[in-house]
Formats: structure tokens, C-alpha cells, sequence
């Protein structure tokens, strides 16, 4: 109930609560990484590693977002009740694809460790939608 | 309740809200605090406290603050709903026209800007 004695939360927020989430858009991001990454070793050409390199940077963030959003807007208080490992999970994942992880660096290894915690918190997503 | 208390709860009467999110930008902005009148009569051109209806999923949506751009020609007694940040923000392109009682508050003015 509104009130002169008590101000109310009203909301404009950005996002258009739709309601649906995927981990597979974080994943096709790391992918695309993980490709860029196995092409830039096979070109030497210096033009093609810049455009790499930027790509690469652009996707880099591109995850982070993706999964930022899944921490943020989908996983409510009662997942991470259930699944304690989900906050370090999601702070590995973003992490590894920052500045020391795909963002910064190009290797292949980083990549692969990337899509190993998109999939870790893949699966607890699955699990959350099954329950 | 007493018929006294229903009369009174329909009289309009002022209220206190603070903005969250940046959907009404550059008019109102994160933190901002609005003096409401609730239970005013919704006009087209002010901003208004409104009830959205639930999402897909069947959850609640919390109470907006939105921009009531005009009545709807189709549906006597509705009101098209927008967002001042023409990039951010559920409009009744998403959610439909809203009705009068759905309208909970007119916005009178701001009496805090946020730091936001």
C-alpha cells in the first residue's frame, strides 16, 4: 500500500522479465573463442590475428555478460541454498574468460576450461528447470 | 471495515516511491523519490505508479513507475503504457493496455534526486 510515511520501491527496470535463459549462449560464445583461438595458430598473417584478437576480446565479454545474466536474473536465493558451489562456479567461469583467462590470453587450455564451467553450471540450470 | 474507511481509502492522497532502474531516464533516474497521489485520476502525458501484469511465466511483476502515453482507442477506459528510455523498459507493446485500476498512483513531482 502507498504511503506518505513509508517510501515505496517502485520499479523502472531495464529488462523485459521474459523469463527465458539458456546456458547455450555463453557456450556458442566460448566455442567461437575456442575456434578463433585453434585459427590464429594456423595464420601467420597479422591483419587476420587483429581481427582475431578483437573478436576474440568482443566474445570474451560477450560470456561474461551471458552468464552474468544467469547469476543476476535467473538463479534466485533458494538455488544457491541448494547449489553453494554456484557463486564460486560463476566467478571461476567469469573469470576465466576475463583479462587472464580467453580475453587476454591465447590459449586453447583456458578455452577448454571455460566450456567445462559453462557446462558445470549448464547442468545445475537443467537440474533447476527439472525441479 | 467501516464504510467510512472504504470511502476514504478511494479519495486521493498523497504517497512517497523511490525509482529503481533506469527505465524512465533521463526523467527520472535511479533513487530518484516521487511525491504520488494515489488514486488520482490517470491523465496522458504523466508518469504513473501502475500494476503490470504477470509475466509469461505467471510470476508478479513489481509495481512500475511508466509513462502513460494515451488512452487506448481500442478499449475504452485502458491506458497505453511506455518507458521514457525509449532503449530500456516494458511497454504495452509487451504487456497490453492497462486499466484505470491499474493505475494505482499519478505522479506529482520529484522530491529527491538519486545518486544514481
Amino acid at each position: 500500500m502507498l504511503s506518505l510515511f513509508r517510501i515505496t520501491d517502485v520499479s523502472a527496470h531495464c529488462d523485459l522479465p521474459c523469463g527465458v535463459y539458456d546456458p547455450a549462449q555463453a557456450r556458442i560464445e566460448a566455442e567461437s573463442i575456442k575456434a578463433i583461438i585453434a585459427k590464429v595458430a594456423d595464420n601467420p598473417d597479422p591483419d587476420f590475428r587483429m581481427r582475431a584478437t578483437i573478436i576474440k576480446e568482443q566474445r570474451s565479454e560477450l560470456v561474461k555478460h551471458h552468464l552474468w545474466v544467469l547469476w543476476t536474473d535467473y538463479f534466485k536465493a533458494p538455488h544457491f541454498e541448494k547449489y553453494p558451489q554456484l557463486h564460486t562456479l560463476f566467478n571461476e567461469a567469469t573469470k576465466l574468460a576475463g583479462a587472464a583467462g580467453t580475453k587476454g590470453e591465447f590459449d586453447a587450455g583456458k578455452a577448454d576450461e571455460l566450456l567445462g564451467k559453462i557446462d558445470e553450471i549448464a547442468r545445475v540450470f537443467a537440474e533447476t528447470k527439472a525441479a | 471495515m467501516s464504510p467510512w474507511r472504504s470511502v476514504l481509502s478511494r479519495l486521493p492522497r498523497p504517497a512517497l516511491v523511490r525509482v529503481r532502474g533506469r527505465s524512465m531516464w533521463p526523467t527520472y533516474r535511479e533513487g530518484d523519490v516521487l511525491l504520488v497521489i494515489a488514486g488520482a485520476p490517470p491523465r496522458a502525458g504523466r508518469a504513473a505508479v501502475v500494476r503490470l501484469p504477470r509475466d509469461g511465466a505467471g510470476r508478479a511483476r513489481p509495481l512500475s513507475v511508466k509513462r502513460l502515453t494515451r488512452p487506448d482507442p481500442e478499449r475504452p477506459g485502458h491506458w497505453w503504457v511506455g518507458s521514457d528510455n525509449s532503449v530500456e523498459g516494458v511497454s504495452s507493446l509487451d504487456v497490453g493496455t492497462l486499466t484505470s485500476e491499474d493505475v494505482v498512483a499519478v505522479v506529482a513531482c520529484r522530491v529527491r534526486r538519486g545518486l544514481g
